[in-house]
Formats: structure tokens, C-alpha cells, sequence
């Protein structure tokens, strides 16, 4: 290797002075281009922090974000990336011939390419007073510019609550004067010009702001020099050019900024409101010198706003490690947007027309605050101001940046008049509308199938195919059905089937089953669908005939699903989860060393209290549950099934000190009645001893709470899963017997007349409390003692089904050939 | 759907099953007209010599022609010369013999198939996010129960009416759906929120949403902390995305993207799902990848009713991209440059290890110099429709042209299949048996319903027939069942395992969800609840910034130029055309413009108008629409010849997953009338 090889090798010196936004984010783009390995850097940063996004002080200041939540470079950030930081040192000078930097805390950086990011300060206007006679800051009088100034300013407008001004009228001023509200203090906005914001609006959008502003309370004057600021020790008010004077606690300098250039200045480069750069970013005075940010000139523009500044560092970073040597940066398009609560703003380019070439398209409505100007210029967006609504910011703001040509009609520019949001009627469609977008139909189609004959929304459905891709169209096409029909609308009876497969409502069915003595699943397909089995509508099916035969039902396995055929609740792993019976959450120190006992035989994996107050023994393999089952010796809790599930209870009157009445041994009692019993989904219960509800009895299919009096509250239609609901009052009754019949009555009427599925919340919705009421408490429909005849014949019926299981020869469902995965 | 047939007449029928819940779309109706169409091919067609027309053959002269055309290049120029396209339609068991085929038979690095236009992107992020890929990790049926979705590019409501139910319900049961797109399609009209995006922003977006959360205070510490790892360098980077600068980059008002950070933010149960729209670009992987570490600090994954997911658009696009015919790829998701996974399938296939290929090159690549000294000579395809699927299309059909030999399986004559040397007429998918994944990880089963016709052959009679004429050394059944139970094998113990799926488990359980590596493991519906597939178990965070297209609107380009489907077509059209009421509902190509935009160029509705790239020129029909973005235009890409899509896009491709920038690019439009612009 030649010893030319070697040297390239050496990286060369990059320091940067100033860690504000311009200064890291030149950093950070010239890392992405591989900077780390060319040059060692170096950062001075005058603030003792690592780089935050100064832009989002005014969400400091008004407390929308937290100091911490603007930082964007960490000092661990400098430390991952090999970059020397010099925090909280001011670099003084540029030392040209011997080039090196000079720190103010004595550090010498030598360097071959430098890169100037000081930013800028906040402008002071010449104003008498603003410092003590022996130079000290007056106490009251701030800057807002840095993170420590924010810190400052809110701690002081917290302590004196009194009156604030703002001495400035731009974007950072009345961002300022909002924040500063935050703290109590009365805010007034002091501003030379004539209008409020005269850098981005013209004077009638001035003036509509300046409404706006001082409808938040704010106070607003214009055209005011400020002269002087008034009081010996600590600010008082201060004083007008024409001599008035406004009483004050605290001021606040947001007067525009100034270029940090002096350093530039001191090291002979060219200055005029700051450092004069090139295309490439660099000193026009000397190629090692890259200047970024609001201490550069480019083309006579100093750039206040971090998009120019972004776009600057980019050009520079291609440049400096030679990504792209040609880089050139040509100026930036300036847009602001003013970020005050209840203000919405946003301006861009021009603010007044500069030749007859420029088109003016302009809207005003000044009473609700709104105000919207573009100036067109060649058919593209030279400038816009917009005021109050701003809903086509973004779209104008894309079109300005890109010089995008601009559609002809003004209109669209200004409103949004896209697709309208009215709903059409049905009778306004028009024939060729399409209504079903997945098949193609339109109103006409449905219309004509309608005239044809077909007299119901599925016979159209089925005939048309509307509605039968997504269904999203189906209540649409039902109203056009209806309109077509003029109200003569035949009802569709498949909407009531029980199951999609067997043709009939669910009474109907259980009539006809009873009826014809279909026992079993397969009966039914076989008498009442031509045969036909229907997969979807099997467990529906075998659901209802164990309600209507309990006893004599005719289980066929393949009807039913995995759980309910090898009762016990499989788990996503393949294995099974076995949890016994407890009833009302009671169980005895026997019970408990039993079922450690099995545990620790079996070496179940995991034994968990699960939230219906019983034991769950998890990750058990299927071949060893009726072992386990007969060891237990204790009856299946039913945690798997579309049944009863369980009876929560609190302690009740028992021993707790709030407790009305029993609600343990209620508990037991209901589980006593109602284990195992058939339903059309799971009904999960509790009773409460109190309406202070511990056991969230008022959020179950059926719940139970003890009032004053040794009354019991029955709630139905509760739930508190995926879906919340607060059951409904089915009526107080005074003892626990009363307890057991309604619940049992309602319990019957939901297994009868529930859709397969259909949870208790749905149900009780779909029909409605005051019709289940009628039934269960006054029985209008004469039901209730065959309610009551029915679900006692269902309790008579019931058979441990882990007895039956573990006594009978072992059936092959519980065959495992192959061990589950781990 | 159930298939009936009855006097010669295919009838088709929803059928209940719990993906689809019994809806079908005017293309699953329709679909049977397809089976016996009159321009069905029906015996294999031979060009003798180029220049030559196709003419009728017997199948032992089109086999035997492919065998001798094959091994003439093997001779001549060596093994990786002869590359094989696949589709992401094909079954499960014929994607596993293609890939087989190329490696064992032809023992060429050079396979691929159209899924890398299709779901490459997202593919690519979920293996760097999750470890894993698999399209939904969780039930279809579970987007109703989440209460925040975010659905990125997708036209659901169009694309695959039937799952659009869910969205509905979701919403019914008062949940939120938020839809990013640039148009104002049938599926945003529907959300409850509509992000009208700017093409190729989709970085921006979801730094800028992450932004917001994190200052709204939304993310989820904990859920970081112990379930996911790199988020420190995401913080950083989104810090520099706030809500203006979003604003302006995406299009997107600053108030719905607060509304929509809030939606996300405040929910109990949220998912992101993506589709073609954000992955179709240049930054496909990186796109996929920020709205994936959104959903990761909202702490929204390996959760129920949680997660991101993509949702796929072939029909098999899913278990297309598992099986080996992708380049890098061996079946069971294993990885081909890995020793390991290697010597697993070398076992199953009975062959060295050493035999089989490295890693090839990804199908447009593959593509791009066919016919040239240093591309492939010769290439069969199945299932595929270049010639107008692929970018650039003209200069992807030049190619095609310069191949010395090139061979098509399809059943219609397709505009690829015209330029062929052989073209061999295949089974449809009535007409035999296979299995398919669909986007949830779902492995289901299509039964033959009717025979094929006389002189039809299926793909794997035809891979199994030229692997014996080129005498392969390992077995080539073709039948599917027998093809299923060796994928059964070869898949175990990868990610995507089917070790424990049988035909019979697929019909009693409608379906198994992968992995399932035992036949008593009840599959995996839900993924990633305990850990992720990462080696150590938890997501990744990837930082991404925003780079923006590769072409953006300038003066001579000024407008954006994005594709997509339309309801009644699907793919190439290939199929979708040849149905009398498909075909009448669009007749032809059209060009979707905002009306104002329209009259600026003095274009009105129905006029033909010239779209112009400068890759190619499409002329087409006027429509106009205020669902779309003033600076945005949109084709449809189904349509042939003149009317190609792809003769406008942009090949540029993705780094990582080689995406084709589909959906983007700088285009203009002129009135047809005018003087004509050569480009």
C-alpha cells in the first residue's frame, strides 16, 4: 500500500459552531452520507443542552408538551456518533490563517472545513430602561427565544398573576401572548405596524385577526413605539412614543430576530444582515467556511423558519462530503402557520399583488373571522393568505411548493366542493345509480325486479344479486324495495329461521320437534331441509333439541363443537383447560388439596383463579382429562359450553359489614339449579349481598342484588366483555326462592326464543324488558308454568358429564396419538 | 362457493364459509362463464420457428419441444439460463412444484413469480418487524372487534367486496375506521375518517402520526419495554415530523391527522393494515415498516383484536410466497442461503444439498435483460401475464421478443402467451383439486367441481411430464394430494409450517391456520400473543425517514400518476375480460381526473386524452371524479396492449423487497386530438 493510500485515510476536521436546529441537522444529514468517516466533528453549542426543536417552545410555554418531549438530539446522541460536543460554550472566533476555533472557555479546535450554524437572537429594540441602573437585567423584562427564557417567563408570570405586554405583533408574539394566558396572567400585544402580522397578512386580514385575538381576551394596540419601560426595580408598565403608558408586570420582547454574523464579521468574512453565502452555503469570502441557518444570507433572504433551514443543511451536507458535488440551493418558499389555540392560520408567498400580471381570487366573511386570498401568477400560486378556515392549507401549501399549475376554476381552490355530503333520497336517485357496487346494480335493475314480481328485499337480493358481495348496500336496496312497492312490501320469513338451514322460527321449530319427536340432529335435516345437512346450522340445532329433550335429546358428537364434545375449553396451544366446579366461590380445605393434589400428579403447567371464582388447571394434554376428572371427584364447572357458566358471589351478609342479604348461599343455590344447563350462548351470573356491587352483578346475563328491606333486585341482559351493557331491571322480589323462579323463567324464555348465539345483552334488546317482563312477571302470554315445567325437566336431566365420561370405556375422543407442542 | 353442474351448464352459489360469510362478488358469480368459454385453449400450440404462426400440437411434441429447447441452452449456456415465472394464483401445490422443478429438474438459480409485484414489500417489513410473515396475523373475522383500524392504500370496498363486511361491522358496533388513499374510493367513503394522501408521502404519515402519539401521550411504555426493542432511534426521528410539516409534505389537513393520532391512540383494540398503496413504491419496505413501529408504540400488537397486517390481493398470494418460487426462497418459508434449511429440503427431495441453486434474482431484474448476453435465454411461465402486469411493460414485452425460447402455461391466449414458442393449455380452477392460503395464514381447500376439458392438462401433469422428459432424479407426482403431503414434510419445522394439515383436517375445520406442526395442534389463528418470531422474542423498530418518490411533478411532469383495479377486473384481465358482463361494465382503459383539472386541460368527460411518462404514452377515456386529488391521476391497470397501465409506471425498485414504484410517478395529460409528442 502506498503511503498516499495511508494519508486519504486521515479524516479531516469539521467543526461546528452553534447546536441549534441548523447546526445538528447538518450534522445529522451529513452522518446519513457517510460524514463519520471522512471528518472528526466537532460542536460548540452556547446553550447546556443537547439540540431541541425550538420551533415547539410556544407548546412549552402554553403546556401543551413537556420540556423533555422537544429534544431531537439527546447529549448521548453526540457520544453514539463520535461527535465532541462543547456544551454551554460560547465559540468566540475563527482563526482563518492558522485554521482553528477559538472557544471562550480557552479550547483551541483545529479545523479544515468549519460550519457556521449561530442562528440568530432576539431583536431588542433601542428602548430606555430595560436594564437596572447598574446594567442587570430589569427583573420582569424577558426574551423568548431559548428553553431557559420559557422556563424564565413562566415562572415569573406565575408569580406575579398581574399584567403582561408583548412588545411585537408576529407569529412569535401572539403565540407568546396565548401561552402567557395559560398562567393567569392579562395579556397585551404591543406592535409597531398597523396590522397585526404585517410580515405574512395584509391589512384586511390584519384587521380580522386583531377581532379574533381580542375575542380570546387579549388586548391589541397598534401603531405603538414603545419608548420606555417603566419602574425602579422590577417593571411597572412601560411608555409610548406618544406618550401614553400601559400598566404592566412583565414584558416580553418577540420584536423579530438578529443574525449571531458577529463571529463571521470578526473573521473578516462578508456581512450585511448576516454571513453571505453561495449556492453550495459557503462564505462567498472563503470555501472552508459553510454558513447554515438564520446567520446566512443567501440572495439577499435570511430564513427565519426551520423548512428553509432543513433544505439549506441538505445542500450543504451533498456538498461538503462530496454526495453531490453539483449541489446547488436556490432559495426556499416561505409558509407560516400560526400555531394559537382558536386561531387557525396559514400564509404563504406574496402578500399583495406586485404586477398586472398577478390575479387576486378573495374571499372575506369577516364576521365569522374567515378570510381567504390567493395571488395566481401564470397559472400557479404566488401567494395565499388564509384566515379562520384553513381546510385547503394543505392542498394550496403542496401547490406552492411545487409550483403545481393550478386547475382553472378559482372555486375549487378556495372551498372544498368535492363529492357532496348530502345523502340522496331514495326517490331522488337517480335510475341509473348503482346501488350494489360489487355486482354492478343499479336502482333501475331493482326497480324492474320489483315490477317483475319479486315482492321482498331477498327475493330481489337473491334474484339481482344486490347485496350480496359486502351486504354493505342491503339496508339501501331494502328501502328501494320498499319505495317500489309503495308500502305493499311482502316480509321475507328467512330473516326469523332459527338456523339458515331448517326453514323455520325458532317457536315453530320447537313445536314441530316436539310434535314429530325429532330427537336427534340429523332427524331434523332429514324431515324438515329434503336432507339436506347444513354444517353452519348443526350446534344451533343441537343446542335447541337439548333444550326441548334434555333427557332424551340424541347426542350425535359431530354436531357439536371440540369443547362441548370433549367437554373442556381448548386452549391455543391444543391443550385443554379443566376447571371444576365451585360453587358460589366456596370451597372447602378438602376440595383445595385435591385439586393440588391432581395438579401436582398431572404436573399441570399452570393453576390460575380465574375470574368466575374457580380453578383452572391449564395445559392438559386431552388423553389424560378423564383421568384427571375422576381423580378431582368433583363435578365439571361447565367453563367450556354454550350453557350456564357460573355464579359469582361476594361474601354478603355473612361476615361483610356492609351486606343486606345472603348473596353466598343464593349463589350456591343457583348453581345447584342451573349447572350445566343448555343455552343459546354462555349466561354468566353473580349475586351481590350489597348495591355496592362488588361481584358486578348488574354487568351478567342474570345478577342478582340485595337491597334494604331483604329484597333482591334480578338485573337480565347484563354484560361487561367485548361489549358493556348494564342489565336491565327485571323486577325486585323478596326472597331467594323468588331469586331461583324468575331467574329460571327468564332463563327458559331466552333458551326458547334466542337465535343460536344470541347473547342475553342481544336478546334482551332485541326484544325489549318491558315485553320480557309481561311474560316472566305477568305472564300475559299464559306461558309461564310451561316456562317453569320446561327448564325443571332440563335440571332433572342433568349428568355430570365428567362422570359419564370417566365411568364409561374411554371413547375415542379423547385419543392423543401425537404429544402437542411445546 | 359451491360449483354445480348440470345438462353442461356450470352454475355458481355463495356458500357460508367464515371468511367471505357467504358474500360474492360480481367476478366469484360470474366466474363460471370462464370454464367454458369459446376462446378456452384447448390443446397446446407450437411456433416452429420465430417469425412462424402458432399452430396446433399434441402434447408429446410440445413437451418434447420444451425438453430439447431446454436442454439445447443448458448445453450452450450453462444451467442458470433457463428461469421459471410462477403466479400468486397458483395453488399451494403447484407454487411447491415450481420451485422444485427449477431447483431439482432444471437446477436454476432463476425463479421467481408475480407476488413480488404484488406483496413483496409488506413481506419483507413483518420478516424485519416480527420475524415472520404471514399476511394477517390474526382471523379476518377479528377486524371487527378492533375499535381503531387503519387501513393504508387499500379498496377494499372494490378489491374484495366480501371482506368489506367486516369494516361495516367493526363500525356499527362503534369502532373507527380511518383510510388512507388518494382517492375518495367506495372504501374511504365509507370510514369514518378519510386521509386524502399525497402518492409516496406514506413515510411522513406514519412518523408524523407517531409524533402526535407521542406527544398526546398515547404510546405505551410498558408494552416497549418488555415486548419490542429499538425504539429510542424512532423517538429521535419522529421528533423531526411534526403535525405542519406533515401537513405539507402529505397533503394531509393538520386537523384529521390530530383526529386520527387521537382515534388510534385512545383505542382499547387498534390495527394498521396495509395493502398495494403504500407498498408499491421504491420505499415499499420502509413505508410498511413506520406505520408497523406506529402500531408497536401504541403498544397495538401480539395483542387480540391488535396488529398490523397486509392484506392480500392473489388468490393464493399468501401460500405463493411460502413454498420455494421465490428466488430466495425454499419451502416452509425457509431461506435458501441458509446450510441448514438446505439440507432439510435436500432430505426431502432426496438430492446433495450442494445440487440445489443459490439465491436468484428477483423477477423484474430477472426480467429486465432476458435475451440478452447476460440474461436468461429461456423462461416458462405460469400463471402470469406479463406482458401487462409487469412495469414498463413495452420494454419488459421487448424482452420477452428477444428470449430464444419461451413457454406459457394458461388457459386463455393471453397477450403473453402470444408471443410464445409453446403454449400449453392448463386447468382452471374448478377443474382440479389444491389447496390455497389465504391472507389470514388460513389454509383452505378448492375441490374440482367439474373435469377439465379434452386436451387440458393441469401444471403439475405438465411439470411432472417435463421432469421426466429432462430426467429428474427426484419424484414429480401430479397428483395434488400426494404433492400436499410431501409439501407436509418439506415444510416442517420452517416458519410456515403445515406439517399437521391434512386434506380431511382443511374440510371438517374449514381451514387450519398455519403453523401447525402437528396433526393434533389445533393451528395458529392468532400469532405472536406470548412472543414474537424474532430470535429474542420481541418486535423491532426500524427508523425510517421520508425520501419521497423517486419521480416527482415538475414542469414537464407535473401531475402524479397512480394505478390500481378496478371492481369488475382482476390482474391482467387475462380473465376478467373474457366475461361478457365484466367487460361491459369497463369496457376499456379510462384515465380517473378531478373535474377542475380536467378543465384546465379542456378535457370533459368521454373525451380521449393521452397520459404521458417518460417511459410511454397511454391513450384513454376521460373520466371524471371528485374522489380524486387535483394533482393526481389514476388508470386502472387491467388493460392491454395500448391501454397497458404499465407502459406509464416507473420499474424503480424497492432496496430491500425489489418492488416495482407502481403506484407513483410523474406524469402529464394532453388532449388526444393535439399533435402527437414522441417520448
Amino acid at each position: 500500500m502506498s503511503h498516499g493510500g495511508v494519508s486519504e485515510l486521515r479524516k479531516k476536521n469539521l467543526v461546528v459552531i452553534g447546536n441549534g436546529m441548523a447546526g445538528a441537522r447538518a450534522v445529522e444529514e451529513i452522518l446519513t452520507r457517510g460524514g463519520g468517516d471522512m471528518f472528526e466533528i466537532t460542536v460548540y453549542g452556547d446553550e447546556p443542552y443537547g439540540n431541541y426543536n425550538r420551533i415547539l417552545l410556544s407548546n412549552v410555554l402554553n403546556g401543551s408538551q413537556h420540556e423533555h418531549e422537544i429534544f431531537l438530539n439527546p447529549i448521548e446522541w453526540y457520544r453514539d456518533n463520535n461527535i465532541t460536543l462543547h456544551v454551554g460554550v460560547y465559540a468566540e472566533s475563527i482563526l482563518r490563517k492558522a485554521k482553528c476555533v477559538l472557544g471562550q472557555d480557552g479550547s483551541i479546535e483545529p479545523y479544515d472545513k468549519v460550519i457556521i450554524a449561530t442562528g440568530s437572537r432576539s431583536h431588542v429594540p433601542a428602548i430606555e430602561g430595560i436594564t437596572l441602573p447598574d446594567g442587570r437585567d430589569k427583573p420582569g423584562v424577558f426574551v423568548f427565544r431559548t428553553l431557559d427564557d420559557c422556563r424564565e417567563i413562566a415562572e415569573y408570570a406565575q408569580s406575579c398573576r398581574g399584567r403582561a405586554a408583548i412588545i411585537g405583533g408576529g407569529l412569535l408574539g401572539l403565540e407568546a401572548a396565548r401561552g402567557l394566558q395559560n398562567y393567569g396572567v392579562q395579556v397585551d400585544v404591543v406592535h409597531r405596524s398597523q396590522h397585526l402580522m404585517n410580515q405574512q397578512l395584509d391589512a384586511q386580514a390584519g384587521a380580522i385577526l386583531k377581532a379574533t385575538i381580542e375575542q380570546m381576551n387579549i388586548g391589541v394596540l397598534l401603531s405603538r413605539d414603545t419608548r420606555m419601560v417603566l419602574g425602579e426595580d422590577r417593571v411597572t408598565g412601560i411608555r409610548f412614543a406618544d406618550g401614553g403608558v400601559l400598566q404592566c408586570d412583565m414584558v416580553v420582547m418577540a420584536a423579530g430576530i438578529k443574525p449571531n454574523a458577529e463571529i463571521g464579521a470578526r473573521c473578516g468574512l462578508k456581512v450585511q444582515r448576516a454571513i453571505l453565502v453561495d449556492n453550495q452555503m459557503r462564505s462567498v469570502d472563503d470555501p472552508d467556511i459553510y454558513v447554515v441557518g438564520e446567520c446566512a444570507q443567501h440572495r439577499g433572504h435570511v430564513y427565519g423558519l426551520v423548512a428553509p433551514l432543513w433544505e439549506q443543511a441538505k445542500v450543504l451536507a451533498d456538498h461538503i462530503t462530496g454526495a453531490v458535488p453539483n449541489a446547488a440551493y436556490h432559495g426556499s418558499k416561505v409558509a407560516t402557520k400560526l400555531k394559537v389555540m382558536g386561531v387557525e392560520m396559514a400564509a404563504m408567498g406574496l402578500i399583495e399583488a406586485e404586477d398586472e400580471r398577478d390575479e387576486i381570487v378573495q374571499f372575506t366573511e369577516p364576521k365569522k373571522g374567515t378570510y381567504k386570498k390567493l395571488i395566481v401568477r401564470d397559472g400557479r400560486l404566488a401567494g395565499a393568505i388564509l384566515l379562520g378556515d384553513i381546510s385547503k392549507a394543505a392542498y394550496l401549501l403542496q401547490a406552492f411548493d411545487r409550483n403545481t399549475p393550478l386547475p382553472e376554476d378559482r372555486l375549487t381552490l378556495l372551498f372544498d366542493i368535492g363529492a357532496s355530503s348530502k345523502k340522496l333520497s331514495v326517490e331522488e336517485m337517480p335510475p341509473e345509480m348503482q346501488i350494489c357496487n360489487c355486482n354492478g346494480v343499479s336502482k333501475r335493475d331493482l326497480l324492474t325486479c320489483t315490477k317483475n314480481g319479486k315482492r321482498n328485499a331477498k327475493a330481489v337480493m337473491e334474484s339481482t344479486r344486490a347485496g350480496m358481495g359486502c351486504g354493505s348496500c342491503k339496508s339501501l336496496v331494502a328501502e328501494i324495495v320498499e319505495f317500489a312497492c309503495g308500502g305493499e312490501i311482502e316480509e321475507d320469513p328467512s330473516i326469523h329461521y332459527y338456523v339458515p338451514g331448517v326453514p323455520f322460527t325458532k317457536p315453530e321449530l320447537i313445536r314441530i320437534c316436539r310434535e314429530l319427536n325429532l330427537k336427534s340432529v340429523s332427524s331434523v335435516f332429514r324431515v324438515l331441509a329434503d336432507g339436506k345437512e347444513d354444517a353452519a346450522s348443526k350446534p344451533g340445532l343441537a343446542s335447541l333439541l337439548n333444550t326441548i329433550w334434555a333427557e332424551e335429546y340424541i347426542h350425535e358428537p359431530d354436531a357439536r363443537f371440540i369443547n362441548e364434545r370433549v367437554h373442556a375449553n381448548i386452549q391455543k396451544d391444543g391443550t385443554f383447560s379443566v376447571v371444576p366446579q365451585i360453587a358460589g366461590g366456596v370451597t372447602t380445605p378438602a376440595e383445595l388439596r385435591r385439586i393440588a393434589d391432581v395438579a401436582e400428579k398431572y404436573d399441570v403447567p399452570m393453576v390460575k383463579l380465574t375470574g368466575g371464582q374457580r380453578i383452572d388447571l391449564l395445559g392438559i394434554r386431552k388423553d389424560q382429562l378423564p383421568d384427571i376428572w375422576r381423580d378431582l371427584g368433583i363435578p365439571s364447572g361447565h367453563a367450556y359450553a354454550k350453557s350456564y357458566r357460573t355464579c359469582k358471589s361476594c361474601v354478603g351478609s355473612e361476615f361483610c359489614r356492609f351486606g343486606v342479604g345472603d348473596s353466598t348461599s343464593l349463589a350456591i343455590k343457583i348453581e345447584n339449579k342451573f349447572k350445566g344447563i343448555d343455552t343459546p350462548h354462555k349466561v354468566k351470573m353473580a349475586t351481590a349481598g350489597c348495591p355496592r356491587n362488588c361481584s358486578e352483578a348488574m354487568v351478567k346475563d342474570i345478577g342478582a342484588v340485595a337491597v334494604e328491606g331483604g329484597k333482591w333486585e334480578i338485573y337480565v341482559g347484563g354484560a361487561a366483555g367485548a361489549h358493556v351493557r348494564k342489565g336491565d331491571l327485571l323486577c325486585v322480589v323478596d326472597s331467594h326462592e323468588d331469586v331461583l323462579k324468575y331467574a329460571a323463567r327468564f332463563m327458559q324464555y331466552y333458551r326458547e326464543n334466542a337465535k343460536y348465539l344470541e347473547r342475553s345483552y342481544g336478546f334482551v334488546e332485541r326484544v325489549g324488558i318491558d315485553k320480557i317482563r309481561a311474560i316472566i312477571l305477568d305472564d300475559e302470554e299464559g306461558a309461564g308454568a310451561a316456562l317453569d315445567a320446561a327448564i325443571e325437566a332440563s335440571i332433572a336431566a342433568y349428568r355430570d358429564p365428567w362422570e359419564e365420561a370417566y365411568t364409561a370405556a374411554r371413547p375415542a375422543e379423547f385419543a392423543s396419538t401425537l404429544s402437542t407442542i411445546q | 362457493m359451491t360449483v354445480s353442474s348440470r345438462n353442461g351448464r356450470t352454475t355458481i352459489a355463495g356458500r357460508y364459509f367464515p371468511v367471505n360469510r357467504g358474500g360474492l362478488c360480481q367476478k366469484g358469480w360470474s366466474a363460471a362463464e370462464l370454464l367454458d368459454h369459446p376462446e378456452r385453449l384447448r390443446t397446446p400450440l407450437i411456433r416452429d420457428n420465430k417469425g412462424s404462426e402458432l399452430r396446433p400440437a399434441s402434447w408429446d411434441d410440445a413437451l418434447n419441444r420444451i425438453a430439447d429447447e431446454i436442454r439445447s441452452i443448458h448445453a450452450q449456456h450453462g444451467r442458470n439460463t433457463v428461469g421459471v415465472f410462477g403466479g400468486g394464483s397458483l395453488t399451494n401445490e403447484k407454487a411447491y412444484m415450481l420451485g422444485k422443478f427449477a431447483r431439482v429438474a432444471l437446477r436454476t438459480s432463476q425463479i421467481d413469480y408475480n407476488g413480488r409485484f404484488c406483496m413483496s414489500s409488506a413481506a419483507a417489513a413483518s420478516i424485519k418487524a416480527f420475524g415472520l410473515d404471514r399476511g394477517l396475523p390474526f382471523p379476518i373475522a377479528d377486524i371487527e372487534h378492533a375499535r381503531t383500524i387503519l387501513l393504508v392504500g387499500s379498496n377494499v370496498a372494490e378489491t374484495m367486496p366480501p371482506v368489506m363486511q367486516y369494516f361495516q361491522a367493526q363500525q356499527l358496533s362503534g369502532g373507527s375506521l380511518i383510510v388512507v388513499d388518494p382517492r375518495k374510493t367506495p372504501t374511504a367513503a365509507a370510514a369514518t375518517l378519510h386521509l386524502q394522501i399525497t402518492p409516496g408521502s406514506d413515510v411522513a404519515l406514519a412518523n408524523g402520526l407517531l409524533n402526535l402519539a407521542i406527544r398526546g401521550g398515547y404510546i405505551d411504555e410498558q408494552f416497549i419495554q418488555s415486548r419490542t426493542s429499538g425504539f429510542e432511534p424512532i423517538r429521535r426521528t419522529v421528533s423531526a415530523y411534526w403535525p405542519d410539516r406533515v401537513e405539507r409534505i402529505t397533503g394531509i389537513p393538520e386537523k384529521q391527522l390530530v383526529d386520527a393520532a387521537r382515534l388510534l391512540g385512545e383505542a382499547q383494540t387498534a390495527m394498521v393494515l396495509t395493502a398495494r398503496g403504500p407498498e408499491q413504491q421504491s420505499k415499499g419496505v420502509d413505508n410498511v415498516l413506520g406505520f408497523i413501529n406506529l402500531i408497536l408504540a401504541l403498544g397495538k400488537a401480539g395483542k387480540p383484536y391488535c396488529g398490523y397486517g397486509c392484506v392480500t390481493g392473489q388468490g393464493n398470494g399468501q401460500g405463493g410466497r411460502e413454498h420455494g418460487q421465490k428466488a430466495d426462497q425454499l419451502p416452509g418459508y425457509r431461506k435458501i442461503d441458509n446450510p441448514e434449511h438446505r439440507a432439510h429440503i435436500a432430505a426431502v427431495w432426496g438430492v446433495p444439498e450442494e445440487s440445489i441453486p443459490g439465491p436468484g434474482r428477483s423477477a423484474y431484474e430477472m426480467l429486465e435483460d432476458a435475451g440478452s448476453e447476460d440474461g436468461i435465454r429461456g423462461l416458462l411461465i405460469f400463471g402470469s401475464n406479463l406482458s401487462v402486469s409487469a412495469p414498463r411493460a413495452a420494454h419488459i414485452e421487448r424482452r420477452l421478443r428477444a428470449l430464444r425460447f419461451l413457454c406459457v402455461s394458461d388457459f386463455f391466449l393471453s397477450e403473453t402467451a402470444a408471443l410464445a414458442d409453446v403454449v400449453l393449455p392448463s386447468a382452471q380452477w374448478a377443474e382440479e383439486e389444491g389447496t390455497m392460503t389465504n391472507v389470514e395464514g388460513r389454509v383452505i381447500l378448492r375441490n374440482a367441481a367439474v373435469p377439465p376439458p379434452d386436451g387440458v392438462r393441469s401444471d403439475l401433469q405438465i411439470i411432472s411430464g417435463l421432469a421426466e422428459r429432462l430426467g429428474a432424479v427426484s419424484r414429480f407426482p401430479a397428483e395434488p394430494q400426494e404433492v400436499f403431503t410431501e409439501l407436509r414434510h418439506a415444510s416442517r419445522g420452517g416458519a410456515a409450517d403445515y406439517y399437521g394439515i391434512t386434506y380431511e383436517r382443511i374440510e371438517q375445520e374449514n381451514g387450519v391456520f398455519w403453523p401447525c406442526p402437528a396433526e393434533d395442534h389445533p393451528g395458529t389463528p392468532r400469532l405472536f400473543l406470548d412472543q414474537f418470531a424474532t430470535p429474542d422474542g420481541r418486535a423491532r423498530f426500524h427508523a425510517v425517514e421520508y425520501r419521497g418518490p423517486c419521480e416527482q411533478p415538475d414542469d414537464e411532469f407535473p401531475l402524479y400518476l397512480t394505478t390500481g383495479r378496478v371492481m369488475q377486473q382482476y390482474q391482467s384481465g387475462t380473465q376478467t375480460r373474457r366475461v361478457r358482463q365484466l367487460r361491459d361494465a369497463v369496457p376499456e382503459v379510462f384515465v380517473e381526473i378531478h373535474p377542475s383539472m380536467a378543465s384546465s386541460h379542456e378535457l370533459s368527460s368521454g373525451d380521449r386524452a393521452r397520459v404521458i411518462t417518460r417511459r410511454g404514452v397511454v391513450t384513454l377515456k376521460v373520466r371524471l371524479s371528485l374522489a380524486i386529488r387535483m394533482d393526481t391521476l389514476f388508470v386502472p391497470f387491467h388493460f392491454p396492449e395500448g391501454g397497458r397501465a404499465n407502459l406509464l409506471t416507473n420499474p424503480a425498485l424497492d432496496p430491500v423487497s425489489r418492488m416495482p414504484e407502481f403506484k407513483v410517478c410523474a406524469a402529464r395529460i394532453e388532449k388526444a386530438a393535439e399533435c402527437l409528442t414522441e417520448v
